[in-house]
Protein backbone atom coordinates (compact mmCIF):
# COMPACT_ATOMS: atom_id res chain seq x y z
CA UNK A 1 0.00 0.00 0.00
CA UNK A 2 2.69 2.39 1.09
CA UNK A 3 4.82 1.20 -1.79
CA UNK A 4 2.26 2.10 -4.43
CA UNK A 5 1.70 5.43 -2.75
CA UNK A 6 5.38 6.19 -2.92
CA UNK A 7 5.59 5.12 -6.51
CA UNK A 8 2.68 7.33 -7.50
CA UNK A 9 4.32 10.24 -5.68
CA UNK A 10 7.50 9.52 -7.60
CA UNK A 11 5.74 9.45 -10.94
CA UNK A 12 3.99 12.70 -10.04
CA UNK A 13 7.35 14.22 -9.28
CA UNK A 14 8.75 13.11 -12.61
CA UNK A 15 5.78 14.45 -14.55
CA UNK A 16 5.94 17.75 -12.71
CA UNK A 17 9.61 18.15 -13.45
CA UNK A 18 9.48 17.13 -17.08
CA UNK A 19 6.59 19.44 -17.92
CA UNK A 20 7.63 23.06 -17.42
CA UNK A 21 4.85 25.30 -16.19
CA UNK A 22 4.66 28.04 -18.80
CA UNK A 23 2.73 30.43 -16.55
CA UNK A 24 5.96 31.21 -14.76
CA UNK A 25 9.20 32.75 -16.12
CA UNK A 26 12.09 30.50 -17.07
CA UNK A 27 14.67 29.95 -14.33
CA UNK A 28 12.08 30.28 -11.57
CA UNK A 29 11.32 27.38 -9.25
CA UNK A 30 7.65 27.46 -10.16
CA UNK A 31 8.55 26.98 -13.85
CA UNK A 32 9.92 23.56 -12.92
CA UNK A 33 6.95 22.78 -10.68
CA UNK A 34 9.01 23.28 -7.52
CA UNK A 35 7.44 25.08 -4.58
CA UNK A 36 9.28 26.86 -1.79
CA UNK A 37 7.63 25.97 1.53
CA UNK A 38 6.10 29.04 3.19
CA UNK A 39 7.14 27.90 6.65
CA UNK A 40 10.59 26.33 6.31
CA UNK A 41 11.64 27.44 2.78
CA UNK A 42 12.42 23.87 1.67
CA UNK A 43 12.16 23.36 -2.06
CA UNK A 44 9.99 20.41 -3.11
CA UNK A 45 7.79 19.44 -6.06
CA UNK A 46 4.39 21.07 -5.67
CA UNK A 47 2.81 17.75 -6.63
CA UNK A 48 3.75 16.42 -3.18
CA UNK A 49 1.14 18.79 -1.72
CA UNK A 50 2.72 18.78 1.74
CA UNK A 51 6.24 19.84 2.68
CA UNK A 52 8.24 16.70 3.55
CA UNK A 53 10.12 18.60 6.24
CA UNK A 54 7.47 20.60 8.14
CA UNK A 55 4.19 19.21 6.75
CA UNK A 56 2.86 22.63 5.71
CA UNK A 57 0.74 22.58 2.54
CA UNK A 58 2.74 23.50 -0.54
CA UNK A 59 1.74 26.24 -2.97
CA UNK A 60 3.64 27.73 -5.88
CA UNK A 61 2.28 31.13 -4.76
CA UNK A 62 0.26 32.10 -1.67
CA UNK A 63 -3.36 31.17 -2.41
CA UNK A 64 -5.60 34.23 -3.01
CA UNK A 65 -2.71 36.47 -1.97
CA UNK A 66 -4.06 39.71 -3.46
CA UNK A 67 -7.66 39.18 -2.27
CA UNK A 68 -6.55 38.47 1.29
CA UNK A 69 -4.13 41.39 1.33
CA UNK A 70 -6.81 43.77 0.05
CA UNK A 71 -9.39 42.50 2.57
CA UNK A 72 -6.96 43.08 5.45
CA UNK A 73 -5.94 46.50 4.13
CA UNK A 74 -9.56 47.68 3.81
CA UNK A 75 -10.21 46.52 7.39
CA UNK A 76 -7.12 48.46 8.46
CA UNK A 77 -8.45 51.58 6.69
CA UNK A 78 -11.73 51.23 8.64
CA UNK A 79 -9.78 50.97 11.92
CA UNK A 80 -7.68 53.98 10.90
CA UNK A 81 -10.71 56.33 11.10
CA UNK A 82 -11.52 55.87 14.83
CA UNK A 83 -7.78 55.69 15.54
CA UNK A 84 -7.47 59.31 14.43
CA UNK A 85 -10.83 60.70 15.58
CA UNK A 86 -10.91 59.43 19.17
CA UNK A 87 -8.44 60.46 21.88
CA UNK A 88 -5.43 58.17 22.26
CA UNK A 89 -4.96 59.26 25.88
CA UNK A 90 -6.52 61.47 28.53
CA UNK A 91 -4.34 63.46 30.89
CA UNK A 92 -5.75 64.59 34.23
CA UNK A 93 -3.66 67.35 35.77
CA UNK A 94 -4.89 68.85 39.05
CA UNK A 95 -8.46 67.98 38.16
CA UNK A 96 -8.22 69.29 34.60
CA UNK A 97 -8.92 66.66 31.96
CA UNK A 98 -7.37 67.01 28.52
CA UNK A 99 -7.86 64.43 25.79
CA UNK A 100 -5.38 64.28 22.97
CA UNK A 101 -5.70 62.55 19.64
CA UNK A 102 -2.64 61.33 17.72
CA UNK A 103 -2.54 64.50 15.65
CA UNK A 104 -3.08 66.91 18.55
CA UNK A 105 -0.20 65.22 20.37
CA UNK A 106 2.09 66.09 17.48
CA UNK A 107 0.74 69.66 17.30
CA UNK A 108 1.38 70.07 21.04
CA UNK A 109 5.04 69.17 20.62
CA UNK A 110 5.44 71.56 17.70
CA UNK A 111 3.94 74.37 19.81
CA UNK A 112 6.36 73.55 22.62
CA UNK A 113 9.24 73.72 20.17
CA UNK A 114 10.24 70.03 20.57
CA UNK A 115 10.50 69.49 16.84
CA UNK A 116 12.47 66.26 17.12
CA UNK A 117 9.89 64.45 19.29
CA UNK A 118 7.12 65.84 17.11
CA UNK A 119 8.93 64.42 14.10
CA UNK A 120 9.40 60.97 15.70
CA UNK A 121 5.74 60.70 16.71
CA UNK A 122 4.50 62.11 13.41
CA UNK A 123 6.61 59.59 11.48
CA UNK A 124 5.75 56.56 13.61
CA UNK A 125 2.04 57.21 14.17
CA UNK A 126 0.84 59.07 11.09
CA UNK A 127 3.32 58.79 8.25
CA UNK A 128 4.28 55.08 8.51
CA UNK A 129 0.77 53.58 8.85
CA UNK A 130 -0.52 55.74 6.03
CA UNK A 131 2.52 55.02 3.84
CA UNK A 132 2.15 51.30 4.52
CA UNK A 133 -1.50 51.28 3.48
CA UNK A 134 -0.77 53.25 0.30
CA UNK A 135 2.31 51.16 -0.63
CA UNK A 136 0.52 47.84 -0.14
CA UNK A 137 -2.46 49.04 -2.22
CA UNK A 138 -0.04 50.19 -4.91
CA UNK A 139 1.87 46.88 -4.86
CA UNK A 140 -1.41 44.98 -5.29
CA UNK A 141 -2.15 47.18 -8.29
CA UNK A 142 1.42 46.73 -9.62
CA UNK A 143 1.02 42.93 -9.82
CA UNK A 144 -1.56 43.37 -12.56
CA UNK A 145 -0.29 46.40 -14.46
CA UNK A 146 3.00 47.53 -15.91
CA UNK A 147 4.50 49.95 -13.42
CA UNK A 148 7.00 52.76 -13.74
CA UNK A 149 9.30 51.27 -11.10
CA UNK A 150 11.29 48.15 -11.88
CA UNK A 151 10.42 44.85 -10.23
CA UNK A 152 13.58 44.99 -8.12
CA UNK A 153 12.61 48.44 -6.83
CA UNK A 154 9.07 47.29 -6.02
CA UNK A 155 10.51 44.27 -4.21
CA UNK A 156 12.75 46.51 -2.14
CA UNK A 157 9.74 48.70 -1.37
CA UNK A 158 7.84 45.65 -0.17
CA UNK A 159 10.69 44.44 2.05
CA UNK A 160 10.96 47.94 3.55
CA UNK A 161 7.22 47.96 4.24
CA UNK A 162 7.42 44.55 5.87
CA UNK A 163 10.40 45.56 7.99
CA UNK A 164 8.90 48.85 9.15
CA UNK A 165 5.56 47.21 10.02
CA UNK A 166 6.06 46.69 13.72
CA UNK A 167 7.62 50.12 14.32
CA UNK A 168 4.22 51.85 14.27
CA UNK A 169 3.53 50.05 17.54
CA UNK A 170 5.75 52.70 19.24
CA UNK A 171 2.75 54.86 20.05
CA UNK A 172 0.98 52.04 21.89
CA UNK A 173 4.07 51.36 23.99
CA UNK A 174 4.44 55.09 24.73
CA UNK A 175 0.86 55.16 26.02
CA UNK A 176 1.47 51.99 28.06
CA UNK A 177 4.56 53.46 29.74
CA UNK A 178 2.93 56.85 30.37
CA UNK A 179 -0.18 55.24 31.87
CA UNK A 180 1.95 53.16 34.22
CA UNK A 181 4.45 55.87 35.11
CA UNK A 182 2.37 59.03 35.43
CA UNK A 183 0.05 58.05 38.27
CA UNK A 184 0.96 60.53 40.97
CA UNK A 185 -2.13 60.62 43.14
CA UNK A 186 -4.16 63.86 43.01
CA UNK A 187 -1.52 65.64 40.90
CA UNK A 188 -1.65 63.94 37.54
CA UNK A 189 -2.79 60.73 35.90
CA UNK A 190 -2.93 59.42 32.33
CA UNK A 191 -5.52 57.03 30.95
CA UNK A 192 -5.50 55.28 27.56
CA UNK A 193 -8.22 56.25 25.09
CA UNK A 194 -10.36 54.36 22.60
CA UNK A 195 -8.06 55.28 19.73
CA UNK A 196 -5.21 53.25 21.24
CA UNK A 197 -7.11 50.02 20.64
CA UNK A 198 -8.10 51.02 17.12
CA UNK A 199 -4.52 52.02 16.38
CA UNK A 200 -3.16 48.69 17.61
CA UNK A 201 -5.69 47.12 15.23
CA UNK A 202 -4.36 49.20 12.33
CA UNK A 203 -0.77 48.17 13.04
CA UNK A 204 -1.57 44.46 13.36
CA UNK A 205 -3.84 44.38 10.30
CA UNK A 206 -1.27 46.12 8.09
CA UNK A 207 1.38 43.67 9.35
CA UNK A 208 -0.88 40.73 8.46
CA UNK A 209 -1.63 42.27 5.07
CA UNK A 210 2.08 42.63 4.33
CA UNK A 211 2.62 38.98 5.28
CA UNK A 212 -0.16 37.84 2.99
CA UNK A 213 1.23 39.68 -0.02
CA UNK A 214 3.31 37.48 -2.32
CA UNK A 215 6.16 39.50 -3.91
CA UNK A 216 6.89 36.72 -6.38
CA UNK A 217 3.69 37.65 -8.23
CA UNK A 218 5.50 40.72 -9.51
CA UNK A 219 8.31 38.62 -10.94
CA UNK A 220 5.86 36.35 -12.72
CA UNK A 221 4.91 39.05 -15.22
CA UNK A 222 7.06 38.90 -18.31
CA UNK A 223 8.81 42.21 -18.81
CA UNK B 1 23.90 22.75 5.35
CA UNK B 2 25.12 20.63 2.48
CA UNK B 3 26.42 22.35 -0.62
CA UNK B 4 24.89 21.82 -4.06
CA UNK B 5 21.39 21.83 -2.61
CA UNK B 6 18.90 24.10 -4.29
CA UNK B 7 16.77 26.87 -2.85
CA UNK B 8 14.30 29.28 -4.43
CA UNK B 9 14.70 33.01 -3.79
CA UNK B 10 11.83 34.08 -1.56
CA UNK B 11 11.52 37.38 -3.40
CA UNK B 12 11.73 36.47 -7.09
CA UNK B 13 11.49 32.64 -7.02
CA UNK B 14 14.76 32.21 -8.92
CA UNK B 15 16.35 28.77 -8.50
CA UNK B 16 19.69 29.12 -6.72
CA UNK B 17 22.32 26.41 -6.25
CA UNK B 18 23.69 26.87 -2.75
CA UNK B 19 27.49 27.02 -2.99
CA UNK B 20 29.99 25.95 -0.33
CA UNK B 21 29.95 28.95 1.99
CA UNK B 22 32.59 30.41 4.27
CA UNK B 23 31.74 31.69 7.75
CA UNK B 24 30.10 35.10 8.03
CA UNK B 25 29.23 35.09 4.35
CA UNK B 26 25.73 35.77 3.07
CA UNK B 27 24.05 34.28 0.05
CA UNK B 28 22.67 36.97 -2.27
CA UNK B 29 20.12 36.14 -4.98
CA UNK B 30 21.77 36.74 -8.38
CA UNK B 31 18.44 37.79 -9.86
CA UNK B 32 17.05 40.39 -7.45
CA UNK B 33 20.02 40.88 -5.04
CA UNK B 34 18.01 40.14 -1.92
CA UNK B 35 19.82 38.45 0.96
CA UNK B 36 18.85 34.83 1.45
CA UNK B 37 20.71 33.88 4.62
CA UNK B 38 24.02 34.27 6.41
CA UNK B 39 26.24 31.49 7.61
CA UNK B 40 27.59 32.14 11.09
CA UNK B 41 30.48 30.63 12.99
CA UNK B 42 29.57 27.79 15.35
CA UNK B 43 25.83 28.63 15.31
CA UNK B 44 24.73 25.92 17.76
CA UNK B 45 26.94 27.01 20.66
CA UNK B 46 26.43 30.72 20.01
CA UNK B 47 22.64 30.36 19.80
CA UNK B 48 22.45 28.43 23.05
CA UNK B 49 24.68 30.89 24.92
CA UNK B 50 23.01 34.03 23.54
CA UNK B 51 19.54 32.63 24.22
CA UNK B 52 20.51 31.74 27.80
CA UNK B 53 22.04 35.20 28.31
CA UNK B 54 18.85 36.79 27.01
CA UNK B 55 16.75 34.76 29.46
CA UNK B 56 19.01 35.75 32.37
CA UNK B 57 18.78 39.42 31.33
CA UNK B 58 15.00 39.18 31.13
CA UNK B 59 14.92 37.63 34.60
CA UNK B 60 17.00 40.54 35.92
CA UNK B 61 14.80 43.03 34.07
CA UNK B 62 11.80 41.68 35.97
CA UNK B 63 13.48 41.75 39.37
CA UNK B 64 14.33 45.42 39.84
CA UNK B 65 12.60 48.82 39.39
CA UNK B 66 12.25 49.83 35.75
CA UNK B 67 11.63 53.59 35.97
CA UNK B 68 10.87 56.12 38.68
CA UNK B 69 8.94 59.34 38.26
CA UNK B 70 9.33 62.12 40.81
CA UNK B 71 6.96 65.08 40.87
CA UNK B 72 6.42 67.52 43.74
CA UNK B 73 7.91 65.31 46.40
CA UNK B 74 6.07 62.18 45.37
CA UNK B 75 7.89 59.26 43.81
CA UNK B 76 6.24 56.70 41.58
CA UNK B 77 8.33 53.60 40.77
CA UNK B 78 7.22 51.00 38.25
CA UNK B 79 8.48 47.57 37.33
CA UNK B 80 8.60 46.24 33.78
CA UNK B 81 5.43 44.20 34.10
CA UNK B 82 3.46 47.26 35.23
CA UNK B 83 3.70 48.68 31.72
CA UNK B 84 0.89 46.30 30.80
CA UNK B 85 -0.62 45.73 34.27
CA UNK B 86 -1.80 49.32 34.74
CA UNK B 87 -3.79 49.26 31.51
CA UNK B 88 -5.35 45.98 32.63
CA UNK B 89 -6.51 47.50 35.93
CA UNK B 90 -7.98 50.44 34.00
CA UNK B 91 -10.08 47.98 31.97
CA UNK B 92 -8.12 47.96 28.70
CA UNK B 93 -7.75 44.19 28.68
CA UNK B 94 -7.02 43.71 24.96
CA UNK B 95 -4.45 46.48 24.85
CA UNK B 96 -2.77 45.24 28.04
CA UNK B 97 -2.57 41.67 26.70
CA UNK B 98 -1.08 42.86 23.40
CA UNK B 99 1.61 44.93 25.11
CA UNK B 100 2.37 42.05 27.49
CA UNK B 101 2.61 39.53 24.63
CA UNK B 102 4.74 41.71 22.34
CA UNK B 103 7.34 42.81 24.87
CA UNK B 104 7.55 39.87 27.31
CA UNK B 105 5.54 36.71 26.67
CA UNK B 106 6.35 35.96 23.00
CA UNK B 107 10.10 36.70 23.30
CA UNK B 108 10.40 34.39 26.32
CA UNK B 109 8.36 31.67 24.56
CA UNK B 110 10.64 32.00 21.54
CA UNK B 111 13.81 31.70 23.60
CA UNK B 112 12.54 28.76 25.68
CA UNK B 113 11.39 26.93 22.51
CA UNK B 114 14.81 27.47 20.97
CA UNK B 115 16.53 26.01 24.02
CA UNK B 116 14.12 23.05 24.16
CA UNK B 117 15.12 22.36 20.57
CA UNK B 118 18.86 23.04 20.72
CA UNK B 119 19.99 21.69 24.08
CA UNK B 120 19.08 18.05 23.20
CA UNK B 121 20.81 18.49 19.81
CA UNK B 122 23.91 19.74 21.61
CA UNK B 123 23.78 16.67 23.90
CA UNK B 124 23.26 14.34 20.92
CA UNK B 125 19.75 13.40 21.96
CA UNK B 126 16.52 13.51 19.99
CA UNK B 127 14.71 16.81 20.57
CA UNK B 128 11.05 16.84 21.60
CA UNK B 129 8.64 17.49 18.68
CA UNK B 130 11.16 19.51 16.61
CA UNK B 131 8.81 20.31 13.70
CA UNK B 132 6.04 21.59 15.95
CA UNK B 133 8.50 23.76 17.89
CA UNK B 134 10.03 25.10 14.67
CA UNK B 135 6.63 26.16 13.35
CA UNK B 136 5.69 27.77 16.67
CA UNK B 137 8.96 29.73 16.71
CA UNK B 138 8.27 31.22 13.30
CA UNK B 139 4.91 32.44 14.58
CA UNK B 140 6.36 33.86 17.82
CA UNK B 141 9.14 35.74 16.05
CA UNK B 142 6.70 37.57 13.74
CA UNK B 143 5.11 39.31 16.72
CA UNK B 144 8.13 39.98 18.91
CA UNK B 145 8.55 43.77 19.30
CA UNK B 146 11.23 44.15 21.97
CA UNK B 147 13.27 46.71 20.05
CA UNK B 148 10.15 48.76 19.31
CA UNK B 149 9.27 48.69 23.00
CA UNK B 150 12.66 50.18 23.93
CA UNK B 151 12.18 53.06 21.48
CA UNK B 152 8.65 53.50 22.86
CA UNK B 153 10.07 53.84 26.38
CA UNK B 154 12.59 56.44 25.19
CA UNK B 155 9.88 58.51 23.45
CA UNK B 156 7.70 58.30 26.59
CA UNK B 157 10.63 59.56 28.67
CA UNK B 158 11.17 62.52 26.34
CA UNK B 159 7.47 63.32 26.71
CA UNK B 160 7.54 63.52 30.50
CA UNK B 161 11.07 64.78 31.09
CA UNK B 162 9.82 68.38 31.43
CA UNK B 163 7.13 67.40 33.95
CA UNK B 164 9.26 65.61 36.49
CA UNK B 165 12.55 63.99 37.40
CA UNK B 166 13.04 60.58 35.85
CA UNK B 167 15.21 57.95 37.50
CA UNK B 168 16.21 55.08 35.23
CA UNK B 169 16.28 51.82 37.15
CA UNK B 170 18.52 48.79 36.81
CA UNK B 171 15.78 46.85 35.00
CA UNK B 172 15.89 49.31 32.13
CA UNK B 173 19.55 48.51 31.42
CA UNK B 174 18.91 44.79 31.89
CA UNK B 175 16.08 45.00 29.34
CA UNK B 176 18.41 46.72 26.85
CA UNK B 177 20.89 43.88 27.37
CA UNK B 178 18.06 41.45 26.79
CA UNK B 179 17.13 43.15 23.50
CA UNK B 180 20.73 42.94 22.29
CA UNK B 181 21.06 39.22 23.15
CA UNK B 182 17.63 38.48 21.70
CA UNK B 183 18.52 40.14 18.38
CA UNK B 184 21.81 38.23 18.21
CA UNK B 185 20.01 34.94 18.90
CA UNK B 186 17.30 35.55 16.30
CA UNK B 187 19.96 36.46 13.72
CA UNK B 188 22.12 33.39 14.25
CA UNK B 189 19.21 30.95 14.56
CA UNK B 190 17.71 32.29 11.31
CA UNK B 191 15.05 30.36 9.44
CA UNK B 192 17.53 28.56 7.19
CA UNK B 193 19.71 27.48 10.10
CA UNK B 194 16.77 26.54 12.32
CA UNK B 195 15.19 24.19 9.77
CA UNK B 196 18.58 22.74 8.97
CA UNK B 197 18.90 21.71 12.62
CA UNK B 198 15.37 20.35 12.66
CA UNK B 199 15.97 18.30 9.52
CA UNK B 200 19.12 16.76 10.98
CA UNK B 201 17.40 16.13 14.32
CA UNK B 202 14.68 14.08 12.62
CA UNK B 203 17.10 11.52 11.19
Amino acid sequence: MQDTEERSLDSQRVSAESMPNRDFPEGSAAHKGLACCNICHLLSPVAMQRCPRCNASLHLRYPHSIQRTLALIFTAILFYIPANLYPIMTTTMLGDETSSTILSGVVLFVEHGSYFVAFVIFTASILIPLAKIIIILWLCYATSKQSRLSRAELTRLYRATEFIGKWSMIDIFVVAILVALVQVSSIMAIEPGTAAQAFAGVVMLTMLAAHQFDVRLMWDKQQ
Amino acid sequence: MQANSQIACFDCDLLINVPEMAENHSLICPGCHSKQFTKYKDPLNYSISFASSAIIMLFLANSFPFLSFEAQGQIRTITLIQASQEMYTLGFVVLASLVYAFMLLLPILYLVSLLILLVPIKLDRKPFMPVFIGRLMGFFLTWVMVEVFIVGVLVALIKVIDLADIIIGFSFWAYIGFVIFFTLTANIANRHQLWDWIEHARH
